[in-house]
């Protein structure tokens, strides 16, 4: 590949025709396709003319030879003395020591460059980590939910109740809550509902007593959703599979790590239908039934105490619920 | 200017270089053929592994066999019965949790201890200055590390074998107590014997090698065998023991005649393993 | 004859190695492996120093089988549980990739404790490879987190009560706990927020940072080298001198070199 001693290859003068060539050759296939018999013949001419012009140039140099340089004496002018550009008359004034302290250019450099890139940064990532962050705390409002006929709660009896949190999102949200009816306190209907959610650490806490699932009903929610209503027998505690949790029948812990009562939904009767509304947190429990004096907090997750010694360390609750 | 202590330790540094550099092997192929072949080993017994779990599955799957099911039950957030357990390899962080029963020291076990041992272990270089490396001459990690091994061995065991007195867990079993005491066929008798795992009986008894937490009260397992005792009167003790004499237990008249029946045709029906 | 045939082969041998020599010469990269695999290491590296790099292959087992597995996966609670009964009964070889990722994540937790516990009882987390030492602790970390977000993928009982506990026990840290647990959740309640947060961060987030983790772990085994077993006579860096009376006599052992003393690094 390497040209042999004394030949050079031949190279020809920089020119722009092939340019043109191109342009023309283009032309010629897109006016093949789009504008025929005109685009078509425009494309030809200019590849014609461009061609022809590209070729006269690359030949030109082998239809005559190049004439012989000819040798043109440097007029023998007396060089300027070299001085720098800050002496002499049209010197550039030179920065004073002070002038270049504040500010110089390159310092300005490295700030913006680093400021900028700090921007840049930011734009990328604080959007980024406020949509991981930031939707997990809004519209986390949990609303009513229906629950069934008053029918189906016996006084005294206990009901396991399975319904949507939310049906909005489906089955995923399905949760469960021991349902008790109390009878009547000054006239109006007193309901137990004691969330099936175990306080120490959130495992699905069980009833000990006989789960009658041959007697359990089906019930149509506000959306159409399943509601499922099931009886048990003879409920005397509440017991957690995880860690040996336990309560009685009011929620109250007896026995485990659970911090607090079992937590307790709100409840509301619309038109002969149950409704349970928003949770909350409970420290405990005095007395039973209708005439439970229950200590009430605002939601807070489970293992966290909302009393005692131990609530400064859960100071701030997040938004929603 | 560096300390005597930091010289000294740069001076052994460039001696291990230089007996490395003298006389090393090359790592290409005398160690990495050891890597190589335990490489496989690995792969072999991850395959291995699977290959037991697929094929010893039963059913559809749901069935577990030696290395448990393929697929346990779809989620269900509103479960009743279901007894959560994590992955093998946290055991010993479950079974931390149960030990720390009381309730103002559950942070301890939640996030105390992990966070106090994954502190201890990244400042490890930090607080062991010593360039001693010899085993035996290092009887702290000798005595640390054989506690940390002991205790997390202990904890992941029990963490396994972690058992409920709940009516779920002991609800599972009746099946092998039917088949252990022969009353497979009995209807009666197994429903009598799902009653009596749920409604408590087994936070005070023990029957087979399940519950027992009241000392007073007596095993079950083979209690139909003694001094024939019919299904009725078992029927009508459960109903009310103190009309036979036991105060301590209480009654269970509201779980209704029909099923103090099938308690007491279970009761009657356990007459000791085969 | 013979000299016919070694040109021959010489001639092949350029022509294989050509292209090697290309990227060598626009690259640096064939040195770069060259000193790797030819690099010298003690001679009484034994079989406990192939505990790391069962480590990285029982990873690379987890990487590939995630990826097959992350191609029939679906991420949402109405379809996880089905994708993977999908995968397993189904699609063909798709329980042996399952089963590989589930039984090679135990396989990995478990390598990563035994070459934990060799490093430490070599004292090999010791001058110069403290920062080596650190960067395993954060990988073992990472990993535990890696199998914790995985676990709830399947959306079966035990995962998603395992995932509850494991939010919760979050939760229950001081003062922030419960935002914490509110932004793993991605809400208040576990939901498909969840299952789609736990799969960004086990397929992305933790593998990006594991692997760029283990890259630096690797350079650093390759720069400080491989100690040598403690007991080792003939220990790399150990010093060599003839055993004086230390008044420790009896516990020092000269090896047949008459090595004595720490063995250095």
């Amino acid at each position: 590949m390497e040209p042999r001693n004394g030949d050079k290859p031949h190279l020809p003068p920089p020119s722009l025709w092939p340019v043109g060539f191109a342009i023309g050759i283009a032309c010629t296939l897109v006016g093949l396709v789009v504008s025929f018999p005109i685009g078509f013949g425009i494309g030809v001419a200019i590849t014609v003319v461009f061609g022809f012009l590209w070729v006269r140039d690359v030949t030109r140099d082998y239809a005559t030879p190049p004439p012989a340089p000819e040798h043109h004496p440097e007029p023998a002018a007396e060089p300027a003395p070299a001085i720098p550009a800050s002496h002499g008359e049209a010197a550039l004034p030179e920065p004073t020591p002070e002038e270049l302290s504040t500010m110089p250019r390159s310092k300005f450099l490295e700030g913006a460059t680093l400021g900028l890139g700090a921007v840049i940064g930011g734009a990328v990532t604080l959007p980024a980590a406020g949509l991981m962050i930031l939707p997990a705390f809004v519209g986390q409002e949990q609303d009513e939910v229906d629950v069934g006929p008053l029918g189906n709660f016996a006084e005294g009896e206990w009901t396991i109740v399975t319904f949507l949190i939310d049906p909005e999102i489906g089955e995923v949200s399905r949760r469960t809550a021991y349902v008790r009816y109390n009878g009547l306190l000054e006239g109006k209907p007193s309901f137990t509902a004691v969330s099936n959610r175990c306080v120490h650490l959130g495992c699905p806490v069980q009833p000990s007593g006989l789960v009658q699932d041959e007697k359990q009903k089906k019930e149509k929610g506000a959306k159409g959703e399943e509601i499922r209503v099931i009886p048990v027998e003879g409920l005397s505690a509440f017991g957690c599979p995880c860690h040996g949790g336990a309560y009685d029948t009011e929620g109250n812990r007896t026995a485990g790590p659970p911090v607090r009562a079992l937590d307790r939904y709100t409840f509301s009767i619309r038109n002969g239908r149950l409704h349970l509304g928003k949770t909350y947190s409970v420290s405990e429990v005095e007395s039973q039934g209708a005439q439970a004096l229950i200590k009430r907090y605002r939601l807070a997750g489970p293992g966290q105490h909302v009393d005692g010694i131990e609530k400064v360390l859960y100071p701030i609750q997040p938004p929603g619920r | 200017m560096a300390s005597r202590r930091v010289e000294e330790r740069r001076e052994g540094f460039q001696r291990y270089k230089r007996d490395v550099k003298e006389r090393g092997k090359p790592f290409f192929p005398y160690a990495m053929f050891h890597d190589t072949v335990m490489s496989l080993v690995v792969v072999a017994v991850i395959i291995a592994l699977t290959c037991i779990w697929k094929y010893t599955a039963g059913g559809d799957g749901t069935e577990p066999g030696w290395l448990g099911p393929l697929y346990a039950e779809k989620a269900d957030p509103a479960t009743t019965n279901f007894v959560p357990r994590p992955d093998w390899y946290f055991y010993f962080l479950f079974y931390l949790l149960r030990i720390f029963k009381w309730p103002e020291s559950v942070i301890l076990g939640t996030v105390g201890i992990p966070t106090i041992a994954l502190m201890l272990l990244l400042a490890l270089p930090f607080i062991d200055l010593r360039r001693e490396r010899r085993l035996l001459r290092r009887p702290v990690a000798i005595v640390a590390s054989i506690l940390v091994v002991l205790s997390m061995g202990v904890l992941t065991y029990k963490g396994a074998t972690a058992r409920e007195s709940l009516g779920s867990a002991v609800l599972a079993a009746v099946p092998s107590w039917a088949k252990k005491q022969g009353f497979e066929g009995n209807r009666q008798a197994v429903a009598g014997a799902e009653i009596f795992a749920q409604v408590g009986c087994i936070s005070c008894h023990s029957y087979i090698n399940t519950g027992g937490g009241f000392a007073g009260a007596p095993d079950l397992t083979d209690i139909g065998s003694k001094q024939g005792k019919t299904a009725k009167y078992f029927a009508d003790y459960v109903k009310n023991p103190s009309a036979f004499g036991n105060n301590q237990m209480p009654r269970y008249d509201r779980l209704g005649d029909e099923n103090l029946r099938r308690l007491g045709l279970f009761l009657a029906a356990s007459k000791g393993l085969k | 004859m013979a000299r016919a045939r070694s040109a021959r082969r010489e001639q092949i041998e350029k022509l294989a190695l050509y292209p090697i020599d290309w990227l060598e010469e626009r690259s640096g990269l064939v040195g770069g492996l060259k000193y790797f695999l030819l690099r010298k290491v003690p001679r009484d590296t034994n079989w406990f120093h192939t505990l790391g790099s069962a480590t990285l292959t029982a990873f690379l087992v987890q990487a590939v089988t995630g990826v097959f597995l992350a191609m029939f996966y679906k991420p949402d609670p109405d379809k996880a549980y089905e994708s993977i009964q999908h995968i397993t009964n189904d699609v063909t070889l798709g329980w042996l990739v399952r089963g590989m990722h589930r039984w090679g994540a135990s396989v990995f937790i478990i390598l990563m404790f035994f070459h934990m516990a060799r490093v430490f009882l070599f004292g090999a987390y010791k001058y110069p490879r403290e920062l080596n030492w650190i960067i395993g602790v954060l990988l073992l970390a990472l990993g535990m987190f890696e199998g914790f977000t995985g676990y709830l993928l399947p959306w079966d009982n035990t995962a998603y009560w395992a995932t509850v506990v494991g939010i919760n026990i979050n939760g229950t840290a001081p003062f922030l706990g419960p935002f914490i647990a509110q932004i793993l959740t991605g809400g208040a309640e576990i939901g498909s927020e969840t299952i789609s947060r736990f799969y960004a961060l086990h397929m992305l987030a933790l593998p990006g940072a594991m692997f760029a983790l283990i890259g630096l772990h690797l350079y650093l085994v390759i720069r400080l080298g491989v100690s040598s077993p403690p007991w080792s006579a003939e220990a790399a860096g150990a010093e060599r001198a003839e055993p004086e009376p230390t008044g420790r006599a009896g516990l020092v052992s000269p090896g047949p070199r008459g090595a004595v003393g720490r063995p250095d690094a």
